[in-house]
Order: C-alpha cells, then sequence, then structure tokens
C-alpha cells in the first residue's frame, strides 16, 4: 500500500471502514430456485400445482387467478441489498493529485458523493479537510469544488458571466477574490471568448472549461473531478490537464479526479486508487500498478525483413520489417532480452518502453471479473 | 474551524439555539434577500435582452389566463351571479385566484413550486454542492418579470371588481387581503410538497405530482362554491383544500364568514404546512440515507 503516515492537519480526505449500501427494491419475475427446492419438499401435490401455475395450463382459469403464487408474483416485491462501498478506508494528503479508478459500477461516484456530501454512509467514519461532510456540509461547501463531468453547473439561458455572477452571490465570494480569480480562469483557461456566449451555445469542450473556470472561482482547497474529460477532443483534453496539473503545483489545490481514461490519469496523477466491486483493490504508484500485472513491457523491432526469434517474448503484430513484442520484465531480465537482440540477425533499430497503462488496468478488470 | 462554530453550522446537529445560530439566522434572511436579488437580475436581464418578444410573451400570458376564467364570468353576467355572489364577486374571487397562482409561479418558478421535478430529474442531491441551507435553496429562484403575466392580470381584474362592487370595504380590509392571500399561498404551496415527499420513494413516477396538484387546484379553484351542495363543499375545503384559495377567502373578504369561519384557513395552513414539512423531511431522509437515485426501478431518469 503507498499511504504513507500523513500527519492529521495535513490530510485533505479521510475515510475509515466507509461502507455503503443501498436497497434495492424489485418485482420477482421468477420462482426464485430457494422457493422451488422447498416446493420439492413439500410434495409431489404441491409441485404440480405450481408448475401449472408456471405454465399456465392444468389448472382451472379462477384457481390460476387467485393462486398464491400467482399473486406474490404480481404484488410481493422482492428486497435486495447493494453494497457500493464495502470498507473503503484511504487518506489524502493536501496538496495530493490523486487518480481514482475502477470498472463502471465499482463505487468511484458513490465515492465522489459521499465526500461532497450528496450521500450518507452507511457505516464508517468519513471526513473532508477535517469536516464532516454530513453535519458540516455548508462550511465544507465553501472550501470543496465538485464537478461532474456529465452535468453542468451553468444557467443554460445565460451568457457564461451571468452563471460566475450567481455563483459569487450563492457561495458568498469577496470581491477582490471573485476578481482575482476571474483574472486567473479568464487567462489560463482561455475564457475570453466564452464569457459572453450563452451556456447552451457552448461546445462539449467551451463547456468544460466554463464549468472548470466556475468551479475554482471561490478559491477551493479539494477538488472532486468525476469524469472532467468525458468526451472531450485532444486538444480540450490536453487544455484540461495541463491547467489541472498547474493549479495543483501552483496553487496548492488537492485533487481527487476520476476517469477511464488512464493515459490521461497517468499523466495527471502520482498516486492511484483503484477500486472494485465497492473495495479498494490497489493504492499506489503507477509503476506499482505496472508491477501487480507482472511488469509488462513492449519493444518494436526494425529489421531488414526477417522476423527475430525471440524466446519468451509474444509477437503483438508486425509489417514490413516492423514487429512489435510484449515481455514480463519480471519473468525475463533485461540483460537476457537485449542478449537475445544482439544474436538476431538483421535487426536495424529497437525502441522498448512501457506497456500502456490501459492495457495494465484492462489486465486487472479482466482478473477481477 | 472551532467545535462551536461546527455545531452551529451543522444541519443535522442538535444544536440550534446558540446566539451564534441566531446571528446566523440573521445572515441567512440577508442571504436569502441577496439571493432573490441575483435571480431577479438574471432574470430581468432575460426580460433586456429581447424586449419585444418577451413583451408579447408576458402580455399572450396574460390574455391566456384572462381568457381561462372568463367563462365562469361571463356565466356569472349572464345569470346575475352565481350561488349567492354577484357578478363583481364572482370577478373579485378569479382576480384572487390568479393573483394567488401568479404569485406562486413568480416566486417558485425555478421549480421551487415544484420540487417533485428537482428530486425526480436527479437534480436534488446536486443541490448539495451549494454552501447554502436546503430551506433557503428551495425558497430561491424566482421570475418576477418574465413571469408576471398572471399576477398582473389578476392584479387589473381585482382592481375592476374592488370598484364594481357594491360592498364598502373597512380601512383595515387591504391587510385583510394580503393575510389571506398569504394564506392561500400557502396551503397551495404546502400542498405542493406534501405530495412532492413521495418523489423521494419513487422519483420517475412522481416527477410531475407537484404539477398535477398544482394544476388541479388551479382549475378547481376558479368555480364559487356557494350554494354547493355539503358533498362537494367539505372536501374541497379540507381534503383537496382548492376552496381555501379563492372562494373561501373571498367569502371572508366580503364580510359574509363569522370569526370562526374566518380563522379556519390560518389554522387549515397551519397543520398543512406542518405535516407537510414532517413528510418532506421524512422522505429527505430516506432519500439520503437509502440513495434512491440508481438501484430501484423508480429511480430518477438522469
Amino acid at each position: 500500500m503507498f499511504q504513507g503516515a500523513i500527519a492529521p492537519k495535513d490530510i485533505a480526505v479521510r475515510m475509515e471502514s466507509v461502507s455503503k449500501t443501498f436497497t434495492r427494491w424489485q418485482r420477482r419475475d421468477n420462482i426464485t430456485q430457494k422457493e422451488r427446492v422447498s416446493g420439492q419438499e413439500q410434495g409431489p401435490k404441491k409441485e404440480n400445482a405450481r408448475e401449472n401455475v408456471m405454465e399456465g395450463t392444468g389448472a382451472s382459469g379462477k384457481e390460476r387467478m387467485f393462486s398464491k403464487e400467482k399473486r406474490k408474483r404480481i404484488f410481493r416485491q422482492e428486497k435486495t441489498t447493494v453494497t457500493a462501498l464495502d470498507n473503503v478506508s484511504f487518506q489524502i494528503g493536501r496538496g495530493e493529485f490523486v487518480a481514482y479508478a475502477g470498472p463502471n459500477g465499482a463505487g468511484k461516484s458513490t465515492t465522489m458523493k459521499l465526500l461532497s456530501g450528496m450521500l450518507q454512509p452507511t457505516s464508517g467514519d468519513l471526513s473532508v479537510l477535517g469536516m464532516s461532510p454530513e453535519k458540516e456540509r455548508i462550511a465544507l461547501m465553501k472550501k470543496l469544488g465538485v464537478l461532474f463531468g456529465n452535468r453542468t453547473e451553468l444557467w443554460w439561458d445565460h451568457p457564461v458571466i451571468q452563471s460566475f455572477a450567481w455563483k459569487k452571490v450563492v457561495w458568498d465570494i469577496p470581491d477582490e477574490m471573485y476578481k482575482r480569480n476571474l483574472d486567473m480562469v479568464t487567462e489560463l483557461l482561455d475564457m475570453g471568448e466564452i464569457r459572453n456566449t450563452f451556456a447552451r451555445e457552448l461546445s462539449l469542450g467551451q463547456r468544460m472549461r466554463a464549468d472548470l473556470a466556475m468551479m475554482l472561482l471561490h478559491s477551493p482547497e479539494l477538488i472532486l473531478l468525476d469524469e472532467p474529460t468525458l468526451g472531450l477532443d485532444v486538444v480540450a483534453k490536453r487544455q484540461m490537464i495541463e491547467f489541472l496539473k498547474r493549479i495543483n503545483r501552483e496553487e496548492g489545490v488537492t485533487i481527487l479526479v476520476t476517469s477511464h481514461d488512464m493515459d490521461d490519469l497517468e499523466e495527471m496523477a502520482r498516486r492511484i486508487l483503484m477500486i472494485s466491486d465497492g473495495k479498494l483493490a490497489f493504492d499506489g504508484s503507477f509503476d506499482g500498478l505496472r508491477d501487480i500485472t507482472g511488469n509488462l513491457t513492449h519493444f518494436t523491432v526494425t529489421t531488414d525483413g526477417r522476423m527475430p526469434e525471440l524466446e519468451g517474448c509474444r509477437l503483438l503484430g508486425g509489417k514490413h520489417g516492423v514487429f512489435e513484442f510484449e515481455v514480463d520484465l519480471s519473468g525475463l531480465s533485461m540483460k537476457t532480452l537485449l542478449g537475445m537482440l544482439s544474436r538476431a540477425e538483421g535487426i536495424l533499430d529497437v525502441e522498448i518502453r512501457k506497456a500502456p497503462i490501459e492495457q495494465v488496468i484492462a489486465q486487472l478488470y479482466q482478473a477481477w471479473k | 474551524m472551532d467545535n462551536e462554530k461546527n455545531k452551529a453550522v451543522g444541519e443535522n446537529g442538535a444544536v440550534r439555539n446558540t446566539p451564534l445560530h441566531k446571528g446566523r439566522a440573521l445572515r441567512g434572511i440577508r442571504r436569502y434577500f441577496q439571493l432573490l436579488g441575483i435571480y431577479a437580475r438574471m432574470d430581468l436581464a432575460s426580460l433586456m435582452r429581447d424586449g419585444k418578444f418577451m413583451a408579447i410573451v408576458i402580455t399572450a400570458d396574460m390574455v391566456s389566463n384572462i381568457s381561462s376564467i372568463s367563462g365562469i364570468f361571463l356565466l356569472a353576467w349572464k345569470f346575475g351571479g352565481i350561488g349567492g355572489m354577484d357578478k363583481f364577486e364572482v370577478l373579485f374571487m378569479l382576480a384572487y385566484g390568479n393573483i394567488v397562482m401568479g404569485f406562486l409561479n413568480m416566486m417558485g418558478g425555478c421549480n421551487a413550486l415544484f420540487p417533485s421535478r428537482i428530486i425526480g430529474r436527479g437534480q436534488w442531491e446536486h443541490m448539495f454542492i451549494m454552501p447554502l441551507s436546503y430551506g433557503v435553496q428551495l425558497t430561491v429562484g424566482i421570475f418576477p418579470f418574465t413571469g408576471s403575466g398572471s399576477f398582473l392580470s389578476g392584479m387589473a381584474m381585482l382592481w375592476v371588481a374592488v370598484r364594481q362592487m357594491e360592498t364598502v370595504l373597512p380601512w383595515w380590509w387591504p391587510g385583510a387581503l394580503l393575510l389571506q392571500l398569504l394564506i392561500s399561498m400557502v396551503i397551495v404551496a404546502a400542498s405542493s410538497y406534501l405530495f412532492a415527499s413521495l418523489t423521494f420513494y419513487a422519483p420517475v413516477q412522481c416527477e410531475e405530482i407537484c404539477s398535477t396538484v398544482v394544476y388541479s387546484m388551479g382549475h378547481a379553484m376558479t368555480f364559487p362554491l356557494s350554494g354547493m351542495p355539503l358533498y362537494i363543499r367539505y372536501p374541497l375545503l379540507t381534503i383537496f383544500p382548492a376552496g381555501l384559495t379563492a372562494w373561501f377567502p373571498t367569502v371572508i373578504l366580503l364580510g359574509k364568514a363569522n370569526t370562526l369561519e374566518a380563522c379556519y384557513p390560518a389554522v387549515f395552513a397551519l397543520l398543512l404546512s406542518l405535516c407537510a414539512a414532517y413528510f418532506f423531511r421524512k422522505g429527505f431522509r430516506y432519500y439520503v440515507k437509502k440513495g434512491i437515485n440508481r438501484y430501484v426501478s423508480g429511480g430518477h431518469r438522469s
């Protein structure tokens, strides 16, 4: 585990054995396996009656209509408990830039909602910037910035600057701070052109920039970003990543970001928390994550056309004398690999690089299934 | 932040009556008016952006409102009144109803009057990221300019009706009118919030329950209940209190009710508000604890 000892005053986020369960009610469409088993135990007569109900044959219309099983199936709801987070514990220090990743439905957004006070944990202890999101929501929200990529906080039928003015009043931002931050976001996020544009007229990238700018107007100490690069093109994504890195570096803002784009996360964050099926599965560096899956490395070999025979390496593809291999350097040393390459004939060039983090993560997700 | 301060701002905490909390309550009121101000400025900005278009919208709104109640007034005109009320008393009642609904629509423009829409559309939890208490958030979001058509038409009709009525009005009558208007608005809003509490349990199914309640009340309030049989009148004064939003206040304001009867709308409004507050808070707690958003078949659609 990556997390070291952080002094209490330097902790931005602390989750201790936090669990969150949801209750789900749903109509029972079929008789459960348990009921079938109990039906068999009750003897053949009842079993036959049940089968008749299921198939709609054998019993009279009245019997079918008022049969107990039929009524059960129509009116009875089954209560199940969904565990979105299961005993999750971690700490994030002030000024850290942490990635929060996991497969769909793993519990990322639930964590974000718990941290921002939108939901309350079923059990466990939670503190954000030294405050309880449940009991001190209003004070906390003055120091917290939250952005959900699939949702805008801008006023749709007003120019962006009007939403900023609204935010100033709602967050009670002092004039001086508002002006300073407005100037900063206008410059760094290139907001000059879009400040006076109606929110509904903005492209997705522009809208995200405007949302991010609005989120920063009250100088939040901690930012929670849920998929901020969702749907952005390359340029918009780069602009957002550079900006986030800059405010983390220069302003010391703590950032917790979720995304499915692992390359983006690796570029932004130094630490990654991975969650799977509601449980914290990994907490450490991106290199540490690679080590888990066996230090996968990719290399490209350019030859005069001949394919090199490299034992222990997996050929990923090759065309016109350029071959791509994958090797697990935890099983095969770099020295051995270089030795094999030097002995191979017809080699013109070799390029070695780490396996893309996307591939590492995909392997992990597969392993967790 | 020290502990005392923490306790005072805690929304679910038990400490409420500290001097610090009282100071915060005053600041809360100041903040409330600040927020009303920004929403009013935003609405005015919309109006100024395209004045011609907005003038058409407001005029159309006024014409529509007057048309929707003209049928009742024409009947009263034709037959010299309805159920013991003369034609201008009927007009007064219609104007009163228009003012109630018009003012509520103006103040509850951002769905504050229709909280089931906020909950049903999954916007409820996103309100939590604002550093405002839930109560303040639900009462802001007004359209004093662009949403004023119904209110203005009601005021115009009221002016005509009062000038034409034969009743001599005492000096305190304007105050009584304002009080009755306030009570009627509380009844409509409390009914809306009472039914909105169901949305916490079934967001999709109940998304439009508030509009159904409010608009039904708006339609039912336009008919004078004087002379109607008791089995029609009583339910409309108790179970579905549309009669308390125009007809009964008119009876009181025209001096046709005794003192005990005159107190009834206020008592009813108080009880209904308490009931609505209780059930709304209960639903709210259920929503936050159980997390209705994704895991039920009736979860909201966002």
